[in-house]
């Protein structure tokens, strides 16, 4: 595949990136991925929380305290291929300086709480004054109508999910619910939204000239997923609720154990043909009134214990190969470390690897959506703080040297801290080894 | 202002995997036609179902993720319609591999978006392995980590069925980037989507560069972490409620609110305003806190708890939801009618802009749609 950066889909899209954690930083990953210039403004004074987190292995490194702002996995994970400009938007000129490069952008895109983007003087008014059609879109928790109850109100991202009915979805029927503790639909699902709402912001603006404000509340956003069981509960007063990992629609469908500690696999044969196949593995393993699909329905307590008793025989990857060569969904109950060893994951290349100013290189996850012509490129890991303030201040902002030392001896910009340490990752050298598809360090 | 994507033509021939982008880009201007075979889409027959109404319109899943498309019947092997319906289409979504699809590439024009949302991808060792909803988010490493230790581990919100809406959506932003690109230089291109990857992506927690990075083993925590205290559900009068605190402010006013209540002088004492020693003393805190949560209801401590500037959220469930006041007061909450003509309440918009694009209509009949296009 010879792909010209030029022919990417976003090539030529500046983003003015004011993102925290996942929201609205996932969504920018995406659209750089995709060719587009996305600058993450960033703050010293309130930094985004993957600047706080740092990563394990430097925990002890207290000469290393300075750079620790650029090393966590999530920096790459959520930022890959974008540009980090320092820039104190709480300061007069700093702020001046934003706006002189929001003029310069395309998408405005933020989730900052609404009550923080008035405070700084950034809303869709605000940004409209120097960019008469850029496309606005704001991801805040409820909205950013002041006049709304919630307005005000702070939801982290693990308070999101119970927020929205998706914790009381989770878990076995007769158990309390149970956290959905490390992974943030609202999160992602409010980023896939920004993402389609922005490109079709750009639709917009490309065919009309004119561009347009997007609030993604993450509670409306997010609830848009509940539309059978808003209907049922309208209908009928049901309040669906958790069920374990089983199915509406049909039965088996679980997880079960296999032969080992906390080896589980998941299986889902929900279809008469999916029933059919497994009979022919299970033999009398399980009741003969099973093969009714109503008494399955109707029985699952009977039909997962004994399913289970059948599982626990068998090794978990095997398993899974069989009942899938026989056309049964089932797959291994991942974890994390089996992932490392996942060679359908690996050989798709879902683990990239590029430069990092900071780490040498760093090592994360793909994009899954995968484009048959213009697939899309990653010119970077994600940057260190600050990595590209310089650079964007000189060739969009139009600054000089001396401005921009002016700029940054009052505070309204920073650059990268420490630019000449550079540290490689504890796996560094043997990555190629763990990931097929990655290169060798002497490679590169 | 029209809708950005008026005038475009998606054929849709996916059952759940699609469904979701076949809705927004519908409410976003689109003409979409659902081909379905005689007996109708699998979509329509996932309960629950409406009990006035008979099958196959009666799902409503269905009346919900059809909403603003069309209807066309195909006879199996009817090659001339499916060329018909496919000679003037910008965008196919479809939920299988090349050998298994229904639509033959020579009916299928040079500039026509192909997106296809797949179990594990068009390439590797599981290419032809099948998926679902459990089984995505079983490859994905987050399974594996949510519920209670002594439990078998459950798939996040399992009935929402995320893993395919997020499939749908990173597929629609595929189709939205294709269709950009084909506006730009005149070369339409295919979008593939592999469900693992999707989910995958959105799972960065237990990935292999966060692993790589801790080589910490992630493990089961059920509803709550020791990452702070307190930090998860906590019960209440109708439910629980969620409390997430890690600042120094929270936990200040969130000791204050305790004390206030319940009467407990010993929770603000100085040294419990030290994160470790409270994640140590989680026990205790964990019980002062539940004699606080144990004395409202889901709203009362949300409303109270915010107005003191505390992360806390209720546990909500569908019933909770639709009565929720910021909802209405937003008028989020609209409705749609089914094929017996009774009106129900839906998700509005997904999210708003200030041009009016989003429109919906009812989910169409079986073959509503099919003279218009075919006779």
């Amino acid at each position: 595949m010879t792909q010209n950066e030029g022919d990417l889909p976003l090539a030529g899209i500046r983003v003015f990136e004011l993102g925290i954690a996942i929201a609205s930083p996932f969504c920018g990953r995406l659209m750089a991925h995709f060719g587009a210039d996305v600058i993450k403004v960033e703050s010293r004074t309130s930094p985004d929380v993957v600047r706080i987190l740092g990563s394990a292995w430097l925990r002890d490194r207290e000469d290393l305290a300075p750079i620790t702002s650029d090393t966590s996995p999530y920096v790459s994970e959520m930022n890959a291929s974008k540009r980090s400009i320092g820039l104190e938007l709480k300061t007069k000129r700093g702020k001046e300086v934003a706006l002189q490069l929001l003029a310069e952008c395309d998408v405005f895109l933020a989730n900052f709480g609404a009550r923080a983007l008035t405070d700084l003087g950034l809303t869709y008014d605000d940004v409209l004054a120097v960019n008469p059609n850029v496309v606005y879109v704001q991801l805040p928790g409820f909205g950013s109508d002041q006049d709304m109850p919630y307005y005000p109100f702070v939801a982290w991202g693990p308070n999101q999910a119970p927020l929205v009915g998706m914790d009381d979805f989770t878990g076995h029927a007769d158990d309390p619910p149970a956290g959905i503790a490390t992974v943030a639909p609202p999160d992602y699902m409010s980023a896939l939204h920004a993402a389609i709402a922005t490109l079709s912001g750009l639709e917009q603006r490309d065919t009309t000239g004119q561009g347009v404000h997007i609030d993604v509340s993450q509670f409306e956003t997010t609830l848009a997923l509940l539309g059978p069981f808003v209907m049922d509960y309208d209908l009928t007063g049901a309040v669906h609720t958790r069920m374990g990992n089983r199915s509406m629609w049909g039965a088996p469908q679980g997880v079960y154990p296999c032969n080992g500690h906390e080896r589980w696999i998941a299986i889902s044969a929900t279809t008469e043909a999916d029933w059919a196949a497994l009979r022919t593995m299970l033999g009398s393993a399980v009741d003969s009134d099973f093969d009714t699909a109503s008494v399955r329905l109707a029985n699952q307590d009977r039909l997962d214990e004994q399913l289970a008793v059948w599982t626990s025989g068998f090794e978990v990857e095997n398993l899974a190969a069989r009942l899938q060569s026989n056309g049964i969904a089932a797959h291994v109950v991942s974890t994390n470390e089996d992932l490392l060893h996942d060679t359908h994951v690996t050989s798709r290349d879902w683990y990239q690897v590029a430069a990092s100013k900071r780490l040498g290189r760093d090592v994360f996850s793909g994009c899954a959506v995968k484009l048959s012509e213009t697939p899309g490129s990653w010119t970077h890991a994600g940057p260190s703080m600050g990595e590209h303030t310089r650079e964007v201040l000189s060739e969009v902002v139009g600054l000089s040297d001396a401005e921009i030392d002016v700029l940054i001896s009052e505070n309204g910009a920073f650059e990268q801290l420490e630019p000449d340490v550079v540290v490689s990752r504890p796996w560094d050298d043997w990555i190629h080894l763990l990931l097929p598809g990655t290169q060798d360090a002497r490679d590169l | 202002m029209p809708a950005p994507y008026s005038g475009l033509r998606v054929v849709d021939t996916t059952g759940l995997a699609g469904a979701y982008a076949s809705r927004l880009i519908a409410g976003l201007g689109a003409e979409v036609i659902r081909l379905e075979p005689p007996e109708g889409s699998p979509l329509r027959r996932l309960a629950p179902f409406s009990s006035d109404i008979e099958p196959p319109e009666n799902s409503l899943w269905w009346s919900y993720l059809a909403m603003g498309t069309q209807s066309v019947v195909l006879e199996p092997g009817d090659k001339k319609s499916l060329g018909k319906m496919l000679a003037e289409v910008d965008v196919i979504f479809e939920d299988n591999l090349p050998e298994d699809s229904l639509i033959p590439d020579e009916v299928v024009n040079a500039s026509t978006i192909r997106t296809r949302i797949l179990p594990f991808g068009l390439t590797g060792p599981k290419r032809g392995w099948q998926s679902s909803n459990l089984i995505a988010w079983a490859a994905s490493g987050i399974l594996y980590t949510t519920g209670f230790t002594n439990r078998a581990p459950v798939a996040p919100a399992a009935p929402v069925q995320l893993a395919y809406h997020a499939s749908a959506a990173s597929a629609l932003v595929g189709t939205l980037l294709a269709l950009r690109s084909r506006r730009l230089t005149g070369i339409a291109q295919d979008v593939e989507i592999s469900m693992q990857e999707v989910v995958l992506a959105i799972a960065p927690e237990t990935g292999v560069p966060m692993s790589l990075d801790d080589r910490v083993h992630r493990e089961r925590s059920g509803n709550r972490r020791d990452l702070g205290r307190p930090f998860g559900l906590y019960p209440c009068k109708d439910g629980f409620v969620s409390i997430i605190v890690l600042m120094p402010r929270h936990w200040t006013a969130m000791a204050q609110w305790v004390a206030e209540t319940t009467g407990n002088e010993t929770i603000i004492e100085e040294v419990f305003e030290d994160l470790a020693v409270r994640v140590e003393t989680q026990e205790l805190i964990d019980g002062w806190v539940e004699e606080l949560t144990t004395q409202g209801t889901r709203i009362e401590l949300f409303e109270e708890g915010q107005r003191r500037g505390i992360p806390i959220t209720p546990v909500n469930t569908v019933d909770a939801l639709v009565d929720d006041p910021h909802l209405k007061a937003a008028d989020y909450w609209t409705s749609t009618h089914l094929q017996d003509g009774t009106e129900v309440t839906v998700p509005g918009a997904p999210f708003r802009s200030s041009s009016p694009w989003w429109s919906m209509t009812p989910a169409p009949r079986l073959g509503e749609h099919t003279e218009l296009h075919l006779a």
